[in-house]
């Protein structure tokens, strides 16, 4: 089978591993190969995480540098972070949401008579057209509240996902694979979250 | 997977992380016993046992208070005759290396495996330690999976090899091996119904000692020299046919990184997969090296394999040339990945690389620098990042050396923090702050969290007041071991089984220190002065600052139904003071580029209220209390 490589990068709490299960999954119960290198480790919520979906006849569990197919960023920042991994022309779906980390926060705080900016959306953007001009950005947290549940920002980065070319997992696998590893009580809301993204990339 | 995959106990493939295939190779494989203190990347190990054995209620499952205790824990139910299993990070094993090179002498009686994960690239580690001179300096067998799917069918070869030999198995892992997911083929649970043994049945000698002990290390060789006679004929060995007088001999996770490299490069090599890394199984190889001009050897960490190949080259005589990282042609720190083996692969065989890494690490570093960093940091809500921001204030101006632990407050060490001077490993606070006080004029301060109090601090802290020492302590407590997964820890009032929950205060007063002081780590303004008052006191003095892991505490009310309110920062009040912020550095504040007020994330935040007390002008409130 053709290879295809997925990064997903975010910010920890945000529901990224459970993303690379449902991929992961997915792929599983359609018998292709598929391995992820996840990134667990630290238990603490808030830093940059990122995880390596690899389909089809590849061996390792990281992408190697300038291979990945598409990244799927939950946060804006996080897009730009692991950049060195997409390939050239590849794909970015990614949440318009800037989550500024301390970091950023505490020289603004600590020299307020500059009055230093943080970075915005837009900015990333420029750097990220450096790379490629296939960018498919959403507001992903307004988009889950339409689902019913802000907890599902991953699902519908993967619902404009799997409307790309080449993207592997058809609509109803994905849904099965959803169905399966969300709580169960949160599977409509995940559905819909699914069906909200696919719309929106399509628009 | 899905839990209920886990537990089905019929045959099945399902997509695992390389820790849940571990865990369910040891329930195949009969495990009665099971005891763990958690350390990444092995944690999910201990997770997935934990919830398998309160499906299986034939498993005794242990949270153990440290890795020597959890070993012994399993030695003992496996001289008692029932298979057990272990498993511990690469510097879990150092704190059970006592028992661990006396188990190499006495062997054991039913299946004992030890599962050790190394961690090249240090990601959530001190150290790049190599776990694999354990083995050969412990005289036990080793293996070394390279996905899920062999990590199943080497513990269940393990538990077989361990029980046929008497011998505790070594199964060494890293960390791209524990945290690979990938589909498993997993067989049937057959579980034997548990009932105790009498000793006089399964009775054995387990001491050592003079002509005991080298009676018994001669006895441990003469295993590992049939072990490998076995291992030469092994299927987790394997030589992967090519062309050429150049081949790879590789284990673990670089064999992966190795078959991709050689896509890419359209190379057809030959390549002989270690999975038994000791002992070396000499044979094999020899066969391997016997028509081969040159080896390039392929590991992370220390040039383990490539010496012991040098070795056997040698003694075969055969004129090999070796590359690896005694030839400068592969680095020794740091982990691999695909690009490093293109890269030491394309200059031995001249091949042009299709993608110049070099070139798209250098672009993105500069299209990078405009992103500020995102270390971990303390989740919002946490405990700590109140009695850090008290213990900041406190110290302020003071001469002071912070002499810190293992636990999520290492972090203290990263930006914006820089608030370490010492961090070594699980307990050491205490000792290096015994060494330090009697030599130095600073006020000697060391931090240390609940569950590596238990773990390792507890002899130094006794030390400490047996020798009228004099410095102080800060015991964070959690109630959980919060940075692994939040597994429980003695303190903890859950468990496997029913657990009784050991207070730190006692222990700490039963030890005989005099001055101790107790306190809510969210009541930061008012903790200021307490500490200051207690750093001035003479000898051992020990501040207890309690708040549960936010995490663990969230989760509890999310299954509980107890609603998590965020708070909210108002806007006709918020004066842009920042005492909210600076010092604090939570990751649920944020600031409003046009008002330049404050600002919170209301999926981040979960209510601690610290930010709230923090403000002068009371511009922060739940945002329960709009509601009403």
């Amino acid at each position: 089978m053709k290879s295809y490589n997925i990064l997903l990068t975010g910010v920890g709490g945000q529901g990224l591993m459970l993303l690379s299960q449902i991929l992961g999954d997915a792929c599983t119960s359609k018998d292709y190969p598929v391995v992820v290198g996840a990134q667990h480790g630290l238990a603490q919520r808030s830093g940059s995480i990122s995880a390596h979906v690899r389909m089809g006849d590849v061996y390792s569990p990281l992408i190697p540098y300038g291979s990945a197919d598409m990244i799927i960023a939950m946060e804006g920042m996080e897009a730009l972070r692991y950049i060195e991994y997409l390939k050239e022309g590849g794909v970015i779906v990614m949440n318009s949401r800037i989550m500024h980390p301390p970091l950023e926060t505490a020289p603004i705080v600590k020299n307020r008579q500059e009055k230093k900016e943080y970075i915005t959306i837009d900015q990333i953007f420029q750097q990220l057209k450096k790379v490629t001009n296939k960018i498919i950005s959403l507001d992903a947290n307004l988009l889950a509240l339409e689902a019913g549940n802000p907890r599902t920002e991953n699902i519908v980065l993967l619902g404009a996902a799997s409307t790309q070319k080449d993207f592997p997992l058809d609509s109803e696998t994905l849904t099965n694979a959803i169905k399966r590893n969300v709580p169960e009580k949160t599977i409509e809301a995940n559905l819909k979250a699914l069906e909200i993204g696919r719309r929106q990339a399509e628009i | 997977m899905s839990f209920q995959d886990l537990i089905d106990p019929k045959p099945k493939k399902v997509f695992l992380l390389a820790n849940e295939a571990i865990a369910r190779a040891a329930l195949e494989s009969d495990v009665k016993v099971a005891a763990f203190y958690p350390g990444s990347p092995t944690s999910e190990i201990l997770d997935t046992m934990y919830l398998l054995s309160g499906k299986y209620d034939d498993i005794k499952m242990e949270v153990s208070i440290n890795e020597k205790v959890a070993l012994e824990t399993v030695a003992g139910a496996s001289m008692g005759g029932f298979r057990s299993l272990t498993s511990m990070k690469s510097v879990g094993l150092n704190v059970a290396s006592d028992t661990f090179y006396t188990l190499g002498y006495t062997g054991v009686n039913a299946g004992c495996v030890l599962v050790v994960a190394d961690d090249p690239h240090a990601h959530s580690s001190q150290s790049e330690q190599d776990g694999r001179y354990f083995a050969q300096t412990g005289h036990v067998p080793m293996l070394e999976p390279s996905t899920p799917e062999e990590a199943y069918q080497m513990i269940k070869y393990a538990f077989n090899l361990s029980e046929k030999f008497k011998i505790l198995a070594l199964v060494r892992t890293s960390t791209r091996v524990n945290h690979q997911y990938a589909p498993v083929n997993i067989g049937e649970v057959k579980r034997r119904p548990f009932i105790k043994n009498k000793w006089n049945d399964v009775k054995g000698k387990y001491f050592t000692l003079s002509d005991t002990a080298r009676r018994l290390k001669s006895e441990a060789i003469e295993k590992l020299i049939k072990i490998e006679e076995d291992f030469n004929s092994l299927q987790f060995n394997k030589i992967i046919d090519g062309e050429g007088k150049v081949g790879v001999i590789t284990s673990g996770v670089s064999f992966l990184y190795t078959l991709d490299a050689l896509d890419n490069l359209n190379l057809k090599i030959p390549v002989l997969k270690l999975g038994t890394t000791y002992p070396i199984p000499k044979k094999l190889v020899s066969t391997f090296i016997k028509n081969l001009d040159k080896i390039i050897v392929i590991e992370e960490l220390l040039p383990y394999l490539e010496q012991h190949i040098k070795i056997i080259a040698k003694d075969s005589d055969c004129g090999l040339e070796i590359f690896g990282k005694e030839t400068g042609h592969l680095p020794y720190v740091g982990e691999y990945n695909v690009s490093i083996v293109i890269d030491v692969l394309s200059k031995i065989f001249e091949k042009n690389i299709k993608i110049n890494y070099k070139e798209i690490l250098k672009r993105s570093e500069e299209l990078k620098k405009v992103i500020p960093k995102r270390f971990p940091v303390f989740c919002a809500g946490c405990p700590h990042r109140s009695t850090l921001w008290s213990l900041q204030q406190a110290v302020k101006g003071t001469n002071f050396v912070l002499n810190n632990d293992i636990g999520c407050y290492s972090m203290l060490q990263l930006e914006p923090y820089n608030l370490t001077d010492m961090m070594l490993c699980m307990g050491a606070s205490q000792g290096i702050s015994s060494g330090m006080q009697h030599v130095l004029n600073d006020k000697i301060i060391s931090l240390v969290g609940d569950s590596t109090f238990f773990h390792a601090a507890l002899p130094g802290l006794i030390n400490a007041i047996h020798n009228q020492h004099d410095y102080t302590v800060f015991i964070l407590d959690n109630s959980v071991t919060a940075m692994t997964g939040q597994q429980p820890n003695p303190g903890s009032d859950f468990g496997p089984n029913k657990v009784v929950e050991i207070d730190i205060e006692s222990v700490v007063r039963g030890i005989g220190v005099q001055n101790i002081l107790s306190i809510n780590a969210y009541d930061l303004k008012n903790n200021v002065e307490l500490i200051k008052q207690f750093l001035d006191k003479e000898g051992v003095k020990v501040i207890i600052s309690h708040g549960p892991c936010a995490l663990y505490n969230d989760r509890k009310k999310r299954a509980s139904g107890v609603p998590i309110i965020p708070n909210k920062v108002s806007s006709e009040a918020c004066k842009t003071i920042y005492a909210c912020v600076r010092d604090f550095y939570c990751p649920a504040i944020e600031l409003n580029m046009d008002t330049r007020q404050t600002e919170i994330q209301l999926d981040v935040c979960n209510g601690c209220m610290s930010c709230a007390k923090l403000c002068p002008v009371t511009a922060i409130k739940s945002v329960g209390s709009e509601l009403k």
